[in-house]
């Protein structure tokens, strides 16, 4: 039981910073998580959100300038990544953490053959040598059930659909083994039925190797299938984290609320779409208080003014940065 | 859901895909603000109107020469020769401006032509396929092989003993036909290439569901798009050809003598350069460079307001 | 990848044909056109008659087709093509056979296309790689700016400009200063010198891939552009894998691809350039035998060299077709 509730991966307080000709951006502002084994964290977010900028912070795959971490920790099993050199935080990268793309055409290098790209790393970095790798790569292939694998190693990426590119991305990021994988929007490239199967390929794969799993999506259908917790950022800031059946239940934020509310329901015909009013603030210009505060029904002069709410444990493992967060989740509501 | 064909409709009477007016005005405008833009315009359209109104120059005829007056230095302004006279007394101001004529002249013909084939053959290959398509893109392939220069060198040599007469077009035609023949394929690949990217649009299948025909279709939807690429590929050329002339004109198979050309001064002067008579050469090379580096920095800025894919 | 170079090899060698066929036919035109057909093979030069009867049992001139103007002359043709095959070219005015000229002269051009290659590289790879690192700056707007002026500059007004006005006075000072013989002095030399090859085509090599650098300068800027951020190499990298691992692999290895592409493009205009720079600075080469067999109007020299030379440049567009295809396995299934 304790083994289990062991973080594999800490992430404390990250703030990271993009020098920009228009000034500076705070892309993500006090970001807190943590992911452990065999469990999938969710995190939920708009465009422009910083949910996607903190896992290349994570990885450590941001380009230092512009960018700039301003403070916080990311815990690998205890130690921090980002007081390592680049060398070492690459070292553990790919081997113990790894990433799965947005998008399998672009991120998959046209001019090599997909098994030369699935044991690359196995190569250079374990000096495996060319035909065990061949071997390697086909175990893959078959992890992620690729037809035909044998053949299909010596294809160009371009020569795959959609979805079996995606299953080769993933395939490339489990190659070393790693203990979290972190999936920046595996799905969202591809189509209904395809995102289904991507998303059962990802979950059996957890279940047998008992990885951590971060899932980064928009999508609230794909995170009540598939995540354990869920973390919602507004911002750059979480928002609200919680188990996913918490969420679902009744949300302790007035942006998840309208994030739920505005999932199209096919027991509400005729109805309106529901949408929630103006646009995610501008990152140079940060509304001043509460982020969300120009959009939200809840608002009060409070909220208008700095500081920001802070996160506050509702109840056991429960967080909100709401300063009335009691009362939104009192209002039932959200997903039934 | 609105009825496909309605929308298609609409779609062609808000000239939907055409390059509407606010895009070239929107060009226009960026290219206005620019100070190089303007000072290269102010280059050329002067270079133009010496060309197209020689008379305004100068009073002298080019051709009218007196021996006795021959390499006289330049005497500026208020002097008998502004610009001097070169080795057989021709009066170099009345020389230059003349010989902008025929270069600018060729130049002016030879893109003109070469544009014109080369968007009705990219036109026709690209809308059409098939063989059409086939005839064409391999004798593009053909042409491509032997550069402009070397076709033009083999071809003028063997012309060389014609002679057509002394008017404007009789000494250019040769080198009109020969870099005409050899310098339309650009164009060519251009326009095929942007229709192969607008016909399958939605907005060019619904015109034809309508019922258009193939050279309506051609002209008002198809067209238009193309022509961004080329507009912006012609003032370049034009420095070119003008370049090219010169050249020709050095190794005697361009404009020839007695007629005058930029190019002709340019070789005179350049054998005469040691002999103390500089202005021979530099007067015409100047004149030369000018011109070129107008037309080259107007292109340029064309290229980058109107196609931002060759940016 | 075999089969793609077979086919290519031979879509090669059927352009090839239909290239001399296609010169072949617009100098038949130009002989009906001129009136005069052996004659026009010698300009204002009054032939002797070995040379004129030389000419005419070369190129069939008594023919009857070249009287008649439209025709196409295939027979002429038919024998010009065997002649080719069997590497005759022709001769020269002085009787010297085009092969052997050419033998001679090849190794000057090929030396000038060396140092035109290597200030492409250098001009194209140091100015972009900086352009593409400062972009946005005001060195990358400076170095476009400068590419801009580059490519207006015609490669013979270029070289003007140069004989005239720099080399006679640098190559003056040299001498003077390092005497007659050294490095300096034969580098400024405004004309080639067979002794010392390599020294005296520096500066012509150099000017030549300057007018041509403008087009490498703006290729390795994007190239370096849309590799550096491009989606695949942020996924390399989180394997993990060094930088110079991602950079060889990755950056590089997929940069190459327009390289090769704008090398085949660029070649026939370097051909050009060269022959323009040849002719001007004197150097015995392909290019300067051209120009001088067009000055002197001998014209079987003129027609067998332009037509090596296409035979030169499909071979080249082969080349680069192949290496094109072995770096970008996309276009290798079409």
């Amino acid at each position: 039981m304790t083994e289990q509730n062991i973080p594999l991966l800490e992430v404390e307080d990250l703030a990271v910073e993009f020098a920009t000709p228009d000034g500076v951006v705070r892309a993500v502002d006090g970001l807190s998580y943590s992911v452990t084994a065999g469990r999938t964290l969710a995190i939920v977010g708009e465009s422009g959100s910083g949910k996607s900028v903190s896992s290349l912070a994570v990885m450590g795959l941001l380009q230092i300038p512009p960018a700039r971490i301003v403070r916080g920790a990311v815990r690998f099993k205890g130690e921090d990544l980002l007081t390592l050199s680049p060398k070492e935080h690459r070292a553990v990268c790919g081997a113990h953490i790894a990433m799965v793309f947005q998008d399998a055409l672009t991120a998959l290098n046209p001019v090599h053959t997909v098994g030369w790209q699935l044991t690359e790393a196995l190569r250079a970095r374990r000096k495996m040598s060319r035909r065990e790798a061949a071997g390697r790569a086909v175990e893959l292939l078959d992890m992620v059930k690729v037809p035909n694998a044998k053949e299909r190693i010596k294809d160009y990426p371009h020569q795959f659909s959609g979805g079996m590119r995606q299953r080769v991305m993933i395939a490339s990021a489990l190659a070393m083994d790693p203990e979290v994988l972190i999936a920046d929007e595996p799905t969202t490239a591809l189509d209904v039925t395809v995102q289904a199967q991507i998303m059962t390929l990802l979950s059996e794969i957890q279940a047998e190797r008992d990885m951590g799993l971060i899932l980064i999506t928009h999508d609230m259908g794909v995170v009540a299938n598939v995540a354990d917790d869920v973390t919602v950022m507004y911002a750059g800031r979480a928002v609200e984290q919680a188990s996913v059946f918490d969420v679902f239940a009744s949300a302790a934020h007035p942006y998840t609320r309208a994030l739920l509310r505005s999932i199209p329901r096919l027991d509400q015909k005729g109805a309106g779409l529901e949408v929630i009013p103006g646009r995610p603030p501008d990152p140079t210009s940060v509304p001043a208080g509460c982020p969300f505060h120009p959009r939200c029904g809840y608002a009060e002069d409070v909220c208008r003014s700095d500081p920001p709410p802070p996160q506050h444990t509702l109840l056991y493992d429960r967080r909100s940065a709401c300063h009335f967060a009691e009362r939104v989740v009192q209002e039932r509501g959200g997903v039934r | 859901m609105t009825d496909p064909s309605v929308s298609a409709l609409m779609a062609e009477e808000t000239e939907g895909g055409v390059p509407n007016r606010s895009f070239w005005s929107d060009a226009f405008r960026t290219l206005r603000r620019r100070p190089s833009v303007i000072g290269a315009t102010v280059v050329a359209v002067f270079f133009l109107v010496v060309a197209l109104f020689p008379w305004l120059f100068t009073d002298k005829d080019p051709q009218r020469c007196d021996i006795a007056d021959s390499r006289i230095p330049p005497q500026w302004l208020g002097g008998e020769h502004p610009f001097g006279t070169n080795v057989h007394g021709c009066d170099v101001l009345a020389e230059l401006v003349y010989g902008s004529r025929p270069s600018l002249l060729l130049a002016f013909i030879v893109v003109g032509a070469s544009v014109l084939i080369g968007v009705t053959l990219g036109t026709l290959a690209g809308y059409y396929l098939g063989i059409v398509d086939a005839i064409v893109s391999r004798t593009v392939e053909v042409f491509l092989v032997i550069p402009l220069l070397l076709a033009a060198l083999l071809l003028l040599s063997l012309f060389r003993t014609v002679d057509l007469g002394d008017g404007l077009l009789a000494t250019i035609i040769q080198p009109a036909i020969v870099l005409t023949l050899f310098g339309w394929m650009g164009y060519t690949r251009y326009v095929r290439a942007s229709v192969l990217e607008t016909k399958n649009l939605d907005y060019v299948t619904a015109a034809r569901v309508l019922g258009a025909s193939d050279l309506r279709i051609m002209f008002r939807h198809v067209l238009p798009n193309a022509i961004g690429t080329v507009t912006a590929l012609v003032p370049t050329a034009i420095a070119a050809v003008i370049g090219t002339e010169a050249v020709l004109a050095f190794l005697g198979i361009g404009v020839r003598p007695p007629a005058v050309s930029w190019g002709i001064m340019i070789t005179e002067g350049s054998e005469w350069f040691t002999g103390g008579s500089q202005y021979l050469l530099l007067f015409p090379l100047g004149c030369l460079l000018a011109t070129v580096l107008a037309f080259v920095v107007i292109g340029d800025n064309l290229r980058d307001a109107l196609d931002p894919k060759l940016r | 990848m075999g089969r793609y170079v077979m086919r290519r090899v031979l879509q090669g060698v059927f352009t090839l044909f239909l290239v001399i066929l296609l010169l072949h036919l617009l100098t038949t035109l130009a002989i009906q056109l001129n009136g005069n057909p052996a004659q026009a093979f010698f300009g204002d030069r009054p032939p002797s008659p070995s040379q004129l009867a030389a000419v005419e049992k070369r190129y069939a001139l008594d023919d009857p087709c070249y009287d008649q103007l439209g025709n196409p002359c295939l027979g002429p043709f038919v024998d010009r093509l065997a002649a080719y095959a069997s590497g005759d070219f022709g001769e020269s005015l002085r009787g010297r056979e085009v092969t052997d000229i050419v033998g001679t002269a090849a190794p000057n051009t090929l030396r000038l296309f060396a140092v035109v290659g290597v200030t492409w590289m250098l001009i194209g790879m140091t100015l972009g790689s900086i352009a593409a690192r400062r972009r946005g700056k005001p060195s990358d707007q400076g170095i476009r700016g400068l590419s801009v002026l580059i490519d207006a500059l015609p490669i013979f007004v270029l070289l003007l400009v140069y004989k005239y006005v720099f080399s006679v006075p640098l190559s003056k000072w040299a001498k003077e200063t390092f005497g007659s013989d050294s490095l300096p002095a034969l580098l400024f030399k405004p004309s080639f010198s067979a002794d010392h090859p390599w020294a005296t085509l520096i500066v012509p090599g150099i000017l030549l891939g300057l007018a041509g650098s403008a087009a490498f300068i703006r290729l390795v800027r994007a190239a370096q552009l849309e590799n550096y951020n491009a989606d695949h190499v942020r996924a390399a990298r989180s394997k993990g894998l060094s930088e110079r691992h991602v950079t060889v692999h990755h950056v590089v290895r997929n940069s190459s691809i327009p390289v090769a592409t704008a090398v085949g493009i660029i070649f026939t205009e370097a051909l050009a350039g060269a022959v323009i720079t040849e002719g001007m600075m004197n150097i015995y080469g392909m290019g300067g035998v051209l120009w001088r067999a067009v000055q002197d109007s001998d014209v079987s020299v003129v027609i067998g060299i332009v037509t090596l030379l296409a035979v030169v440049t499909v071979a080249v567009m082969i080349v680069v077709d192949v290496v094109y295809a072995a770096l970008d396995p996309r276009i290798r299934y079409d």
